[in-house]
């Protein structure tokens, strides 16, 4: 599948460290966003995360479904969480359309604080 | 009631009406909801007011004199420092930021570098027509939002350009047709109309809609009967339609189109395809104009440019510009510099972790007014003021005309702006 990170209303960073706590953080920004096909091809249900792992890093996420997303792609509010697996080639950042392997997990989403932590070491 | 512009995004609206006595900002009237955070952070919690310094593991709280001292200190050890941000602060703030480079002998850089900068260097290879959101208003009959959900990046944009009405565009809406390219049908298709044309292209094959566009410009009756990149025979040539026979066409180029596909800059391609339409072009033209996120992003090319020539990426040796391939994503890359000064932004959260983590290695100064997950790394917090709300100042909108953000409020006692508080870092180390 492909990711792309974007900004969304709904989903935005500096208003969740504005208005928000570290639980609302999680909540909001650590997710991702497929169409209900891939959900349900992903065997997928509210109960599980999404293992997203591309050739930067992996991440565990919440995951929605709107069926305005194409199949195949995933989409993820910028945030620290989806900056867990893009990377950059040639100087230049990769935001948009990272291959990533996906799977259904039962591994916890990451907290904001254990995310600093592992960046802070 | 006072009319002052917004400083929530890179439209910079000068149409907000606020109500304030000088203390709070009692109600704001006409903004959007990224202007309303804006105005919302002057109270929010997240909101800084005191200087910080890291003792041990903790940011506790210190007077600004102690923060100033720790700051000295840390660049007087520093041999490399790395200067980042810019782009949420006045021009004043990031003419300050260049001079503090050139002082330290550092390399300076805003958001700019891995954003729509990106779109100006190509611009000096293959030339830019650029246009106004007044032209936006007035004359254009053709809107073309590629890459970008300018709905919820740049709320109010569209509001501005495609419903509004001109002096050659009374009838406004109407005669306006809005083109949206995009692999995502974001929110932004949310506003098409019947004869507006929404195509959902395959993701990361823009730079093939743009090569057969350029080639059927140039060879008309090319376009393959299937279609390219997802978009059917029908739509290409509609748009097609409407890129030659537009009297003035604009493309808002979006975030999307900013990463090379193919081993090909998009940008590059949709340059030349702009230059070969308005050579062809008998009747009108079309331009482009880059949307960024930040208020203030393209002052720094602008101020920069002005003052030493070169519009980003800059390095001082000897208290001089010198030339480098360098941009902050290989500085940090190399792990090329021993102290950072970041300025109004959140590396730490925008940067992919692997960049993150080799920032966060080194001591770290944030000028910032808000918490964010740089601040919480952070050596030694400044805390500013709110450019445009609370300090005054300069600032370049998407479209390249700069606009004077005013002080509507006064900041939290004993908090200076951007300026000052590079100012003073600049004083203090000229003394030490």
């Amino acid at each position: 599948m492909l990711v792309n990170t974007v900004r969304m209303i709904d989903y935005d960073q500096v208003r969740e460290y504005s208005i928000g706590n570290n639980e609302t953080l999680k909540e909001n920004l650590a997710l991702g966003i497929v169409n209900p096909e891939d959900f349900k091809n992903l065997n997928l249900s509210p109960s599980l995360n999404l293992k997203v792992t591309s050739k930067f890093g992996e991440v565990v996420i919440k995951v929605k479904q709107d069926k305005d997303i194409p199949q195949g792609t995933i989409i993820m509010p910028v945030s620290i969480w989806a900056n867990q697996i893009t990377g950059f080639e040639n100087n230049e950042l990769i935001f948009k359309n990272i291959k990533v392997n996906v799977e259904a997990t039962r591994d916890s989403v990451l907290t904001f604080e254990s995310l600093l932590k592992s960046i802070k070491q | 009631m006072r009319k002052i512009p917004c400083s929530g995004c890179s439209l910079l609206c000068d149409d907000i009406i606020v109500r304030s006595d000088g203390i709070f900002v009692d109600e704001v009237i006409g903004a959007c909801l990224k202007g309303k955070e804006r105005f919302d952070q002057v109270t929010a919690k997240n909101r800084i007011v005191t200087p910080m310094i890291r003792d041990d593991s903790d940011l506790k709280k210190s007077s600004w004199d102690e923060a100033f001292k720790k700051v000295t200190k840390l660049l007087k050890n520093s041999n490399k420092p790395l200067l980042y941000g810019f782009s949420t602060v006045s021009c004043e703030a990031q003419l300050k930021g260049l001079e503090l480079a050139n002082l330290l002998n550092g390399f300076i850089d805003s958001n700019s570098t891995i954003c729509q900068g990106k779109v100006l260097n190509m611009a000096k290879e293959t030339g830019l027509t650029l246009t106004t959101i007044s032209e936006a208003i007035n004359k254009a009959d053709l809107l073309i939002v590629w890459g970008a959900n300018a709905a919820e990046s740049i709320p109010r944009l569209l509001n501005k350009t495609l419903f509004s009405r001109g002096k050659f565009r009374m009838t406004g809406r109407e005669i306006k047709t809005l083109v949206i390219i995009d692999p995502v049908k974001t929110a932004s298709f949310g506003v098409m109309g019947v004869r507006d044309i929404a195509l959902q292209i395959n993701p990361g094959e823009d730079i093939d809609l743009i090569k057969v566009l350029k080639e059927e410009c140039c060879n008309p009756g090319s376009i393959a009967s299937e279609g390219v990149a997802g978009i059917d025979n029908d739509d290409l040539k509609r748009l097609l339609l409407h890129l030659t026979g537009a009297e003035n066409g604009i493309i808002f180029i979006g975030q999307g189109l900013l990463k090379t596909q193919s081993k090909k800059s998009v940008i590059r391609e949709l340059l030349e395809l702009v230059q070969i339409i308005n050579v062809k072009q008998q009747k009108g033209r079309i331009s482009v104009i880059p949307i960024g996120g930040h208020y203030n992003m393209l002052g720094f090319d602008h101020v920069a440019l002005s003052n030493y020539g070169k519009n980003h990426s800059l390095q001082f040796s000897n208290n001089q510009l010198i030339d480098t391939d360098d941009t902050i994503v290989s500085k940090i890359d190399r792990e090329d510099f021993d102290c950072s000064i970041i300025v109004g932004t959140d590396p730490i959260s925008h940067l992919p972790q692997e960049l993150s983590k080799k920032l966060a290695k080194k001591p770290l100064i944030l000028v910032d007014n808000k918490q964010s997950a740089t601040s919480r790394i952070a050596d030694v917090v400044l805390p500013s003021t709110i450019t445009g709300i609370e300090s005054e100042g300069l600032a370049f909108r998407l479209d390249h005309v700069p606009i004077e953000l005013k002080k509507i409020v006064n900041p939290p006692s004993n908090i200076f702006s951007d300026e000052e508080i590079l100012n003073q870092i600049i004083e203090k180390f000229k003394l030490k």
